[in-house]
């Protein structure tokens, strides 16, 4: 049995007076792979900004074991999470390197410009332009570079958006490939948003499915990808 | 055309655009931090030359908060250490109302911010003028300003105050640049300015970066009414004049750029020497008219300004 990194009990989030999470309960274990599923709207990129404290929230959310329901959001990155968003949170007006370098804000090691390098060797194109300005890359290479950037803080979770939102689906193998290889080798755990469920899901350790502000569905990513409820909605069977 | 007068005034317009120059450059800090115009900066900057003003003369009967400044060892302070002394006022006070005031309104739409910074500035003012009056001061020269601290160039005089003030700016932006391009605290503030809830997302503390935004526009104000309370004499309104210039200055410069400010503070300078002195029908008194005009056609025409970041975001 391995390690709780994350739990999330009875989370409830709201925009204001519109309530989006009516109680949503699950965990994320040491080296796993999470995902999340859901239609538009169900509240997917709510919950990922609810453990990041983006929004209004109730209920308890543990970071092995520490309560950060209650801290900020940029507190909750120094205490080792990656959130890459939906939308890729480009620095526009800042260069393709400046990028990376906000993505090792939160360290003062020396191994930084080693993993520029790697993370240049992974997305290759990004490393042709990394003296260019962030916001004239395509989305695609945005979306690579919110990858890069995030992965700069060396997280402990890693939180992703619908990465493959906008990309050519080689591109998408590519990254969903260097994914795993990150969870694989450098045990990078992950909870991941995407509506590409059959990529996520062959991936991933175990799943949840969200409707309308709640768990309609949990289980081992084997057997979502065989549930006829889900293959219906998402796997398009 | 006599060549000497025109080079006189060319001359004459360098002092105020380094001013101008200086006090637009506090302007474009809050705005690429907050994306608005703090409107009190001038007034701020005047209360920290007060400041400034206390520390050089220390406790005098009739002079309010003389006998607070009396505590301060060593004062009254030599005209160098009492500019210092106004810069480190005008920078824990300027961190102070970001926390204290600004902040509260972040999320507020853009008009309360506009509503309470010139809020400020009438406050500011008015305190200014109940604690010390609102006669003229002198306030000493920080650079040599005697009738022979000058340089003869083709006849006409460049005075050293002018000379001080531009290699103070200049010293100023290479600091400013070097800070914002150079070390961590200055890629905060770009990260911030360009995306704030990014930013955060990468662990940013938001707060902080812009209290130590607020204060850095802060100090560098409080130099540039220090340096000119010399020569407008030390009173309230001293600065507001400069204010309307600078806003002019920054919008024509492009409202996010440091080189965009000095550049503009200078064309701003000129306009207002050299268009009463060669345009028949703008008197001396109309001198604010040729910058307010230019930066109507700037707003009109291209609005990022002569410096300024175009948007170059993809969707
Ligand atoms: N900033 C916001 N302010 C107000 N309401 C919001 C905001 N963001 C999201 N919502 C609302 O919250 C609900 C859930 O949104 P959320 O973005 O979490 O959905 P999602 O599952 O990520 O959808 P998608 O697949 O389209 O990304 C939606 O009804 C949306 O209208
Ligand atoms: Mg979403």
């Amino acid at each position: 049995m391995s390690d709780t990194i994350l739990n999330v009990s009875d989370l409830h989030a709201s925009y204001g007076p519109l309530s989006v999470l009516r109680g949503l309960n699950f965990e994320v274990n040491e080296g796993q792979v999470v995902v999340i599923l859901g239609a538009n709207g169900a509240g997917k990129t709510t919950t990922l900004r609810s453990i990041c404290q983006m929004c209004d929230t109730e209920g308890s959310i543990t970071l092995r074991g520490t309560d950060i329901s209650s801290k900020g959001t940029a507190d909750i990155i120094r205490l080792g999470v990656g959130h890459v968003p939906q939308g890729r949170g480009t620095f526009a007006e800042l260069s393709v390197i400046d990028n990376l370098l906000i993505g090792s804000y939160t360290r003062s090691d020396d191994g930084v410009q080693a993993d520029i390098d790697r993370w240049f060797e992974m997305f290759p194109i990004l490393a042709e332009r990394r003296d260019q300005l962030a916001g004239s890359l395509s989305g695609g290479e945005q979306q690579m570079l919110a990858v890069a950037r995030a992965l700069m803080s060396r997280p402990e979770l890693l939180l992703l958006d619908e990465p493959s939102l906008g990309l050519a689906p080689i591109i998408v193998e590519q990254l969903f490939e260097t994914l795993q290889r990150l969870n694989k080798e450098d045990g990078l755990t992950m909870l991941l948003v995407e509506q590409n469920a059959n990529l996520a899901l062959s991936m991933a350790d175990h799943g949840y499915v969200i409707e309308s502000g709640l768990i309609a569905l949990e289980g081992s990513a084997q057997a979502l990808m065989t549930d006829p409820a889900v293959q219906a909605a998402y796997l398009g069977a | 055309m006599d060549l000497t007068l025109l080079l006189q005034r060319l001359f004459d317009a360098v002092f105020n655009g380094g001013i101008y120059a200086s006090l637009a450059l506090a302007l474009v800090i809050i705005y690429r931090a907050t994306g608005r115009f703090n409107f009190a900066q001038g007034e701020m900057a005047t209360f920290a030359a007060f400041v400034s003003f206390l520390l050089l003369t220390g406790p005098r009967p009739f002079l309010r908060g003389g006998s607070v400044v009396g505590l301060i060892p060593g004062v009254p302070w030599p005209i160098p250490l009492a500019v210092l002394g106004a810069v480190l006022f005008g920078i824990v006070s300027g961190a102070a109302t970001e926390r204290i005031l600004i902040r509260r309104l972040e999320r507020k739409p853009d008009i309360a911010s506009v509503n309470v910074t010139i809020g400020l500035l009438l406050t500011l003012n008015a305190l200014t003028a109940e604690l010390w009056g609102t006669g003229g001061r002198f306030f000493p020269a920080v650079f040599p300003a005697g009738p022979d601290d000058h340089l003869l160039i083709g006849g006409a005089r460049l005075r050293f105050t002018s000379i001080g003030v531009w290699l103070t700016l200049l010293i100023l932006v290479l600091l400013l640049v070097l800070l914002m391009q150079r070390t961590k605290p200055g890629l905060a503030f770009r990260a911030m300015s360009t995306n704030r809830a990014s930013a955060e997302l990468h662990g940013i503390n938001i707060g902080r970066t812009l209290a130590a935004g607020w204060a850095l526009a802060a100090g560098i104000g409080a130099l540039a009414a220090t340096l000119s309370a010399n020569s407008v004499l030390l009173e309230p309104s001293m600065m507001l004049r400069v204010l309307i210039f600078s806003l002019a200055a920054a919008t024509l410069g492009g409202l996010d750029s440091p080189k965009g400010a000095v550049v503009g503070g200078m064309i701003v300078a000129l306009s207002q020497t050299l268009v009463p002195a060669y345009v028949p029908f703008v008197g001396n008194e109309l001198s604010l008219l040729p910058a307010v005009i230019m930066m109507l056609l700037v707003l009109l025409i291209r609005p990022a300004g002569l410096f300024g970041t175009e948007q170059v975001e993809r969707v």
